[in-house]
């Protein structure tokens, strides 16, 4: 029982990245636009966050370092910076969306208008950083964002003819689509799969849980069961809008759209679980972005952090992230559309992404942080074919996002 | 002036581990006697000559006398120097090993280098009920 509630950590890690609340939108769009054409861009993203979430579990296990200690001590002050400022941005934009999310999952469970659940979503956000225990924290928010299984359920319920399913797999661009805005969707899934926030949040874990050499295998088998798990559901989210909403011709702009072909396929109980799936996902992505952007700030400048010590030892950190719940409050009260504010932080990816994985390849290799540790040369050789990806993915989002007008 | 085919002068022995304060001690994290972190190397502190004074042979090699923090960080990231009297030092002799980490062998809590992290608990973090409470 133990061995398989040590896995919370990976988990929550994925669900953050792969299902917050602008993934369940925009896989859901991909499929009702895209079938499953996309699917491979998934997998690819699977590999390379697999790659580099276990690079930083490994370094902060070995050498407690997490992963912000390691890029500003790696690329210096003044790149640091650059690279905190990309990824504070995506973490405070992606805050802001999980609130909204959560508040949102909340309307369409209650009827009760979104805005009113907001100061109650953020407020409980806060409660839980502020309080809870970060064990209890994963454990929980892991568990219950599982039930977003029902996506994948549904698949099977919805009786699709598979042969024509598998057809799509192939990846050719549909005729009614640009081959521009297929690449821009292909760049938001992998960006989505590789958001920075999910490695600081998880060798920042590692660390708030004291993972030591001896928890290196704890590590991976983290790595290798939530993570592919996450891709799993954010897949099984496109399949459903492929078999329903694609042939409807239903383009998707709401969340209620996105749990259409669930209520379909699994009735009233599957929209009970969905329910549910959606509240902890964008509850835990919350959690997730909120404690990353904690993180990157106190690592970056040496403050003291950590849901390990009391909040009066960590007060910075604790304030930080009390102004940055604040701040996203305060955007949401303009009536913005919450899933519209995490696309355009694909645009900071460009930034953050490259200037997040090569520290941490760098380090992987240094002995004085890793001793006997260091990568092997077929994750280093691997490690930099995905540095090439996430390179060119970069380069190309900003030009992709204003050719195609985000993706319209 | 020696001129530049002459060779330089061999570098006098050392005993014990060379560090490259680069590599080795600039960003590097700053952990107090108890492992807590303090902050991290924003610059350093060198003694030794003006910049624009001539050195005169013979003089001895300068040494690091604080690790500095603050305000320093910005001026080296946008440029400009801030005047002496408002950098934040550790002073080089509290530091008792460099490793992947620097770390002091004295208590963090009482460093000038602590000031906003006191300042934040004591007038905000302490008055908000549970920012006492012990999360294990």
């Amino acid at each position: 029982m133990k061995r398989l509630l040590g896995v919370a950590l990976g988990i929550l890690t994925a669900i953050g990245g792969f299902v917050d609340i602008g993934d369940l939108v925009t896989n859901a769009v991909v499929g009702s636009r895209f079938g499953l054409s996309l699917v491979w861009v998934v997998a690819v993203g699977v590999v390379g966050i697999c790659l580099f979430a276990n690079m930083s579990g490994r370094v902060a296990a070995v050498s407690g370092r997490a992963t912000f200690e390691v890029i500003r001590e790696r690329l210096g002050a003044r790149a640091g910076l650059a690279n905190l400022a990309a990824s504070f941005l995506i973490n405070l934009m992606t805050v802001t969306a999980e609130i909204g999310g959560i508040a949102l999952s909340l309307q369409l469970a209650s009827s009760v208008d979104y805005l009113l659940w907001i100061p109650v979503a953020a407020v409980a956000v806060w409660l839980v950083i502020w309080r809870v225990r970060f064990s209890i924290m994963e454990n929980v928010t892991g568990l219950l964002g599982l039930t977003l299984v029902i996506f994948a359920v549904a698949v099977f319920l919805l009786k699709p003819d598979w042969g024509a399913l598998a057809g799509q797999l192939a990846p050719t661009v549909p005729q009614q689509e640009t081959f521009w805005s297929y690449s821009y969707y292909a760049i938001a899934l992998f960006g989505a799969a590789m958001t920075p926030y999910e490695v600081f949040f998880f060798s920042s874990g590692a660390v708030e849980e004291k993972w030591s050499v001896k928890d290196l295998a704890q590590s991976r088998i983290n790595v290798l069961v939530g993570f592919p798990l996450g891709g799993l559901l954010s897949v099984s989210i496109a399949v459903c809008a492929a078999i329903v909403l694609l042939p409807a011709g239903v383009s998707v702009t709401s969340l209620s759209q996105v749990v259409l072909p669930v209520a379909e396929g699994a009735g009233k109980l599957g929209l009970a679980f969905v329910l549910v799936g959606m509240v902890a996902a964008t509850f835990g992505a919350a959690l997730e972005t909120t404690l990353s952007s904690g993180y990157t700030l106190a690592q970056f400048f040496g403050w003291s952090w950590g849901k390990f010590r009391r909040p009066a030892q960590a007060a910075r950190f604790h304030l930080s992230m009390i102004v940055c719940l604040l701040v996203g409050m305060a955007v949401l009260a303009t009536g913005v559309d919450p899933v519209l504010v995490t696309e355009y932080s694909v645009v900071f990816s460009a930034i953050a992404l490259p200037l997040t994985y090569l520290p941490i390849l760098i380090v992987a290799n240094d002995p004085q942080y890793m001793g006997e540790h260091v990568n092997g040369r077929v994750v280093n050789v691997l490690g930099m074919v995905f540095l090439v990806i996430i390179l060119v993915a970069s380069i190309a989002a900003i030009p992709l996002m204003i050719v195609t007008g985000a993706g319209s | 002036m020696t001129s530049a085919s002459a060779p330089l002068p061999r570098a006098p022995k050392v005993g014990g581990r060379i560090l490259d304060a680069q590599l080795h001690l600039m960003d590097r994290q700053v952990l107090d006697h108890d492992g807590v972190p303090v902050t991290t190397v924003d610059d350093l502190e060198v003694s030794g000559p003006a910049l624009d004074v001539e050195i005169a042979p013979g003089s001895p090699a300068p040494v690091i006398t604080a690790l500095l923090t603050g305000s320093v960080l910005g001026t080296r990231i946008f440029g400009g120097r801030p005047p002496s009297s408002r950098l934040i030092r550790i002073p080089w002799k509290d530091v008792a090993e460099v490793g992947v980490v620097v770390r002091l062998g004295v208590k963090g809590e009482p460093l000038d280098a602590s000031w906003v992290e006191r300042w934040v608990r004591d007038k905000i973090i302490a008055r908000i009920p549970g920012g006492s409470h012990d999360p294990r």
